[in-house]
């Protein structure tokens, strides 16, 4: 109880001294405080007066970007747009150029359909032939 | 139709008024609360730092983020929140320094931070001549200084926290992010260290 209360007193004390001490503050550090207070209530003012240049620049600055993401792929591919060329549509090309070809036609329509037959069924029967081995293994 | 037309723009008006009349008030509280702490909130950086424009850097620093980040929270929690922002600025600053030190310590011709160039304005007595009770308050205020950036930085933040600043046990726990119990450690400690050092010193 003792201590408790010698501490008390030192705890007043030594509040006193702090005090005096603040009320001893030079006038340039007040000044320097004060300067702070002001910046720091600025801080404070400022993002809300701000705050609508973000949101209305914003379809402009998007605009800006899809165009300079334009510019970059055109330049980077050399002008010319490339389209994906699947393994489908490469023999769906063929076949077309095979159909305007006239006399490669003329040689088809010519030829022993019976050859092209048999080629067709050994190279059917080539791609079915692991299948049976696996299933048979 | 045309009702709507003419009631819209001043609804809108009356809004702004509004916003604008709650900015000020929050301004203004602010103000108040930061003009009322400032003065403390440097000693107690300066009893950490022991320099007074770091001490002048980090209460900025801890305006500016209360501002930034916690304007909008009651005005009853920007005491703790405050001192809490204060006292890791402090760790960050006593932190950087300890590095800086390290560092400057393996170049050659590098100066110290007590090589600063004096202000001799600054440093020239005051012709009035002191008071000797004005002197013993400047030796005890010397010595509590002294003694205090000697505790550790827990034990000086509760003892001042606590007793220049006059927060009470649950708002310390906040400002220091510790339990109350802690608190009432760190403060005893800090108490039993400085009658230690100074004695029962007479103000």
């Amino acid at each position: 109880m003792r201590a408790d209360t010698e501490h008390t007193v030192f705890a007043e004390r030594a509040q006193r001294v702090l005090e005096e001490s603040v009320s001893h503050i030079d006038a340039h550090t007040r000044s320097r405080l004060n300067q702070a207070r002001q910046a720091a209530l600025a801080a404070v003012e400022q993002p809300q007066r701000a705050a609508w240049r973000p949101m209305k620049l914003m379809p402009v600055t998007g605009a800006l970007a899809a165009f300079a993401v334009a510019v970059l792929l055109v330049f980077q591919h050399g002008g010319q747009v490339k389209t994906p060329v699947t393994e489908g549509s490469a023999n769906s090309l063929e076949v077309l150029d095979l159909l305007a070809d006239d006399e490669a036609m003329s040689l088809m329509e010519d030829s022993d359909r019976s050859f092209y037959e048999w080629a067709a069924d050994e190279s059917d029967g080539a791609a079915a032939a692991p299948d049976s081995a696996s299933a048979s293994g | 139709m045309l009702s709507s037309v003419y009631n819209m723009p001043a609804a809108l008006h009356g809004d702004t008024l509004l916003n604008d009349t709650k900015a000020a008030e929050k301004s203004r509280a602010l103000n108040r609360f930061l003009a009322g702490i400032e003065l403390k909130a440097f000693k107690i950086a300066q009893a950490g730092l022991r320099h007074q424009d770091d001490a002048l850097d980090a209460v900025q620093d801890a305006m500016l983020q209360l501002a930034r980040a916690y304007a909008d929270r009651p005005e009853e929690e920007w005491k703790p929140l405050f001192y809490r922002i204060l006292e890791n600025r402090i760790r960050d600053m006593q932190r950087r320094r300890t590095v800086r030190g390290r560092v400057m310590s393996w170049l050659p011709f590098s100066r110290g931070e007590d090589d600063e160039e004096i202000d001799p304005i600054a440093q020239a007595p005051s012709p009035e001549p002191a008071p000797q009770a004005r002197l013993e308050m400047s030796e005890a205020m010397t010595a509590l200084e002294g003694a205090l950036h000697e505790l550790p930085g827990r034990q000086r933040q509760a003892f001042l926290l606590r007793t220049l600043e006059g927060l009470d046990v649950a708002q310390t726990a906040l400002a220091m992010g510790c339990s109350e119990g802690s608190v009432k450690t760190h403060y005893f400690r800090a108490v039993q260290a400085l009658r230690i050092k100074l004695g029962e010193f007479q103000t």
